[in-house]
């Protein structure tokens, strides 16, 4: 894929300059002094020679066959020049040139015409507005980028090409190598899904980073990095992530979404490994280039100093790995060699006297403990230490075996020879404890990732037709939100179980409803004005007697018709009381990239202030489903604290399922919330006590 | 003993405010009085009685004592508002008849407090036109002044209520229309043989909202200040400026409270430096702490609301109509209004009542 970009048989600079600083003239150097091998040629109609290479005034009049086509040529020009690649024969193209989307309307309206012009000529391109690309293999560099990074097996892609530079720069110091660059630009035709389908499928590329700032279609996304993720790992820093939205929301769920959200789910979802900062993304591609996957989460930290010890024990304590105790066959080995005083357990601690001897000895009795899938090899830099010769140890060992090691060698100026052995023998080191304990968890996760069994998605049609016919008639009516009883049609025939409820429009009818139901009983205001019914005092819970239930209906009714006069009053429900159980809060949101999301809370009232919730994109998994509830903070709370018994969490799950089905059933619904749904004890269920619909769009 | 009916062409004109204010000085002129109140709109239970809120704070302004469950007989809850739409209910004006006499016994006037407009009470089959002639009461019509319009609904009245009708009291009439008014309006109405009882100015105070109301109305939730949410707030503004125009434009109006969405810390800032009476948050987002404590300092309560700013506006702007003599300084307030702009010597005349001072 994309072989027309990335080895192409010749090169044309459109736009190529004499002037050294011209953008054009920093290319032509860049292809000619990284060693490109096959003919290259300068296109300028005022210079015969450039950089001591024919020039010509046109691609039309260059005599020998062009494979790609880097243009820097002002941007009211580019669309020209595709058109004549189009008259060449040449289908890939990168175009240089600023001054498109990124500048304003004028720009917006050139780059439409450009996109046009290419899908007419079947010309591809990369760009507009970027810094170029590099394949450091096929010796391409058509950049403007000051240097060529090492050989190496780091694909990245960058939606900023400023700093795609800025982390290349920091790779050439420090002796990290990449298989390709590219810089994306304006992505107005080649997109990032499909750079990250092409690195897939690159041979000399092991590990994918890349960093976005929006994507354009989210499920297209969702999609190609889930099969892009099981091949090869895919790092990405995404930015530019904010609430915004969020604010106009009437549901909680809706509240409780937006940006940051959508993206964490659908990496969550897709096996993306996320990176929060560029030296996550540095530190993960670093680990994920250079060792092998963990086979499980139980790490060993092998250190000479108490302190940078506990801070990996720590941070390893916050990650989902595990500080296992070492097998007693290895703490007898161990002791062979250390001092009585050393610490055998894990971290292992061999003191501040230890040598390279020492590393080298514990690190390879660590590793033949069978229950260990990791080691962190931790090393201050004493005055009796060799630092060169303890890396050299390390790396010696680290290429025998088929486990991760990673380093921290902490300090900088006596540590920086060791460090460069380590990198030397792909073993990467760290400036930090915490940074090496956090690449090794990201590798875990993606072993857990690429070893997930293929997920069930349980099948809970022929539901829909039944309820099609509401949300029909809701369209007709102009209306967004469901009433009541539309909302206890379709959760009824999705299987929900709800309270045993009755509309009643005098106090009489509220006495009768009561006693038919059994007290207690709660009763709510009905009003297709009123949305929140409690904030205006229009609930009230456990009445048990006629009198109040006659004194709330007098109570809740006058008091809406005070406060919001010109709303109809319906009635009042009355409803069964549900007593006991666990509030927890499930909903359906609609993210503009990534389509219908679902939420799961613990929660009640106080949901919007814990936020204690998590979200995946529609549709979800049972295992989906399994992890959503195990994510929040107070799943214990549902497992039963201080000998509560548990609470229904497989019922929750198959909600959550239900949900899930209903939103796909249903493209309409913009928002959902079942708030509270009450979850009794295991085998009991689950019961919706209240719940909002409102739909819109097409 | 006189019955004096305080009725109106369009709801929400100010007659609770009239009727405090006539019962005011009819008590210090002499006469024994009393509150009746035929068709109440605002249920509320007293002592378990139910009666309407209106009619109750009249009652107590002033030191009434007659039994609660006799001065508003018929009270429209939304029990008896869907009777009524689904059959006619009888025996309504049977009984409004029997309290009234019941009222009246030991009285020189009687105020009687109608509701909506002279036209209203359909759904129950009990007009304010039937009520006031079954109990042949005199009729004194305010007008909330909001244009000239109004003249022809004051015709139509006086033509409707014939004998009964003695004149009108204008309310509300802003500075702006004043001299209108006094140019054409009076002489006009003059010509027509409409005697003008009074006119009340526009008054600030009287269209005042306490801060707790306005919580109530708004679905709200107060954060901080809880002891100050009987504090008048006269104006509303809203925050949507930038932050260095902010202060001096929440400056420039007292006692106003501030409309701003929960995230605009800025705006929440310099209104609660430049001393607004309360801030409204809208979006249901809440402040930060910070904001919190300074508003405490300065005791400026502080309310979240789930509306948007707009809707908020909106539906203060609703409630700026309907307002209600609630508070202790607005009652005050009004009562002096009338005392202070009534013409009473036209207005005995018209009962055929001289003052008897004790």
């Amino acid at each position: 894929m994309l072989n027309n970009f990335f080895s192409p048989k010749s090169i044309a600079v459109i736009g190529a300059s004499r002037t050294p600083g011209k953008v054009g003239y920093d290319i032509l150097k860049n292809i000619i002094q990284y060693g490109y091998e096959e003919a290259v040629y300068p296109i300028n109609p005022e210079a015969s020679e450039i950089l001591g290479l024919k020039a010509y005034p046109s691609i039309l009049n260059v005599p020998n066959e062009i494979g790609l086509a880097v243009v820097a040529v002002p941007p009211q020009r580019v669309s020209e020049v595709i058109g004549q690649c189009r008259e060449r024969g040449i289908s890939a193209a990168v175009i240089i040139t600023a001054g498109f989307r990124e500048s304003g309307s004028e720009g917006t309206k050139l780059e439409n015409e450009l996109v046009k012009k290419a899908k007419e000529s079947g010309v591809r391109f990369i760009g507009p507005n970027c810094l170029g690309m590099i394949d450091t293999h096929s010796r391409v560099n058509v950049s403007f980028a000051a240097g060529m990074p090492n050989k190496g097996n780091i694909g990245f892609f960058s939606q900023s090409g400023a700093l795609g530079i800025a982390v290349l720069d920091l790779a050439l110091a420090e002796d990290i190598g990449f298989s390709k660059f590219i810089s994306m630009g304006n992505k107005a035709d080649i997109s990032d899904e499909e750079i990250m389908q092409a690195l897939a499928e690159d041979d000399n590329t092991k590990v994918i980073l890349g960093y976005i700032e929006g994507v354009s279609d989210g499920r297209k996304f969702l999609e190609v990095a889930s099969q892009v993720s099981k091949k090869k790992p895919l790092i990405i820093l995404k930015s530019g992530i904010t609430r915004s939205g969020a604010k106009a929301a009437s549901s909680h769920t809706g509240a409780l979404a937006g940006r940051e959200a959508a993206f964490d789910a659908a990496f969550k979802q897709s096996g993306v490994i996320r990176a929060h900062s560029v030296g996550e993304l540095f530190n993960y591609a670093l680990a994920f280039a250079n060792q092998p996957l963990p086979q499980g989460p139980n790490v060993a930290i092998i250190t000479n100093s108490g302190g940078p010890g506990i801070l990996a024990a720590d941070a390893s304590d916050r990650s989902d790995l595990q500080l296992v105790p070492l097998h007693k066959q290895t703490v007898g080995e161990l002791r062979t060699f250390l001092p009585p005083v050393a610490s055998f357990y894990n971290p292992i601690d061999i003191l501040g006297d230890a040598g390279a001897e020492r590393y080298e000895k514990a690190l390879y009795a660590v590793l033949q403990d069978k229950k260990v899938h990791g080691v962190i090899v931790l090393l201050t830099p004493t005055a009796v230490i060799d630092v060169e010769a303890a890396a050299k140890a390390v790396a010696n060992i680290a290429n025998l075996i088929d486990k991760p090691i990673l380093t921290s060698f902490m300090g900088r100026k006596s540590i920086e020879p060791g460090s460069k052995i380590l990198m030397k023998y792909n073993v990467p080191n760290y400036s930090y404890p915490e940074e090496a304990v956090s690449s090794l968890n990201a590798m875990y996760h993606y072993h857990l990732w690429i070893n997930e069994h293929d997920k069930t998605y349980p099948d809970f049609g022929g539901l829909k037709e039944k309820v099609l016919d509401i949300f029909n008639k809701v369209k007709e009516e102009n209306r967004e939100r469901l009433s009541e009883s539309e909302v206890y049609e379709i959760l009824k025939t999705y299987g929900f179980s709800q309270p045993k409820s009755l509309l009643a429009r005098t106090s009489d009818e509220a006495v009768a409803a009561a006693k038919g139901i059994g007290y207690p009983v709660v009763m709510k205001i009905i009003s297709p004005q009123i949305i929140h019914k409690s904030d205006i005092g229009g609930v009230r819970i456990n009445l048990n007697s006629k009198k109040e239930v006659t004194d709330a209906f007098f109570d809740i009714t006058t008091r809406v018709r005070h406060i919001m006069p010109t709303a109809h009053i319906s009635g009042v429900m009355i409803q069964e009381m549900i007593r006991g159980g666990k509030e927890v809060i499930m909903g359906i949101t609609r993210d503009a990239q990534f389509g219908h999301m679902i939420m799961f809370g613990l929660g009640g009232v106080y949901v919007e202030v814990l936020k204690d919730i998590s979200f995946r994109i529609i549709p979800i998994s049972q295992e989906d489903a399994h992890e959503m509830v195990r994510e929040t903070k107070t799943f214990p709370l549902l497992r039963g604290v201080r000998g509560e018994t548990e609470a229904d969490i497989e019922a929750i799950e198959k909600s959550l399922l239900i949900l899930s089905q209903l939103a796909l059933d249903f493209p309409q619904i913009i928002e959902a919330d079942i708030n509270p749904l009450l979850v009794k004890k295991r085998g009991e269920g689950v019961v919706a006590v209240d719940a909002r619909f409102a739909i819109g769009g097409d | 003993m006189i019955s004096l009916y305080v009725g109106s062409t369009s709801g929400y004109s100010g007659k609770s405010l009239v009727s405090m204010g006539l019962g005011h000085k009819f008590k210090k002129d002499g006469f024994r009085v009393g509150y009746f109140k035929p068709v109440g709109i605002l249920p509320i239970k007293v002592n378990d009685v139910l009666t309407d809120n209106d009619a109750w704070r009249i009652y107590r302004a002033l030191e009434l004592k007659d039994p609660i469950s006799e001065i508003c007989p018929v009270v429209l809850t939304q029990e008896l508002a869907v009777k009524g739409y689904l059959k006619d209910v009888k025996g309504l004006l049977a009984k409004i008849v029997k309290s009234y006499n019941q009222l009246s016994k030991d009285k020189d006037i009687i105020l009687v407090g109608g509701y909506g407009s002279i036209y209203s009470g359909g759904v129950l089959g009990i007009s304010g036109l039937k009520v006031i002639k079954r109990l042949n009461a005199k009729v004194v019509i305010v007008v909330k002044y909001e244009g000239e319009f109004c003249v022809d609904y004051i015709l139509q009245a006086k033509k409707d209520l014939g004998d009964h009708f003695i004149g009108v009291i204008l309310n509300k009439v802003t500075h702006e229309y004043k001299q209108g008014v006094e140019d054409y309006i009076v002489p006009f109405l003059k010509r027509k043989d409409v005697d003008i009882l009074g006119i009340l100015p526009h008054d600030s105070i009287v269209g005042s909202i306490t801060i707790e109301e306005l919580n109530d109305m708004l679905g709200g939730k107060v954060l901080c200040c809880h002891d100050r949410l009987n504090n008048l707030v006269e104006h509303f503004l809203i925050g949507a400026m930038q932050v260095d125009r902010a202060t001096e434009y929440f400056k420039r109006t007292k006692n106003n409270a501030v409309i701003v969405g929960g995230d605009r810390a800025d705006i929440q800032l310099s209104a609660i430096e430049s001393g607004t009476e309360c801030l409204v948050l809208t979006g249901e987002l809440y402040p930060s702490e910070i904001i919190i404590a300074r508003a405490e300092l300065k005791d400026i309560p502080i309310l979240v609301v789930r509306d948007d700013t707009y809707s908020v506006a909106k539906k203060l702007e609703r409630l700026s109509v309907r307002l209600r003599l609630r508070d202790k300084a607005k009652v005050a307030r009004s009562t002096d209004l009338v005392a202070e702009n009534v013409n009473f010597p036209l207005f005995y005349e018209k009962l055929g009542i001289k003052p008897q001072p004790r």
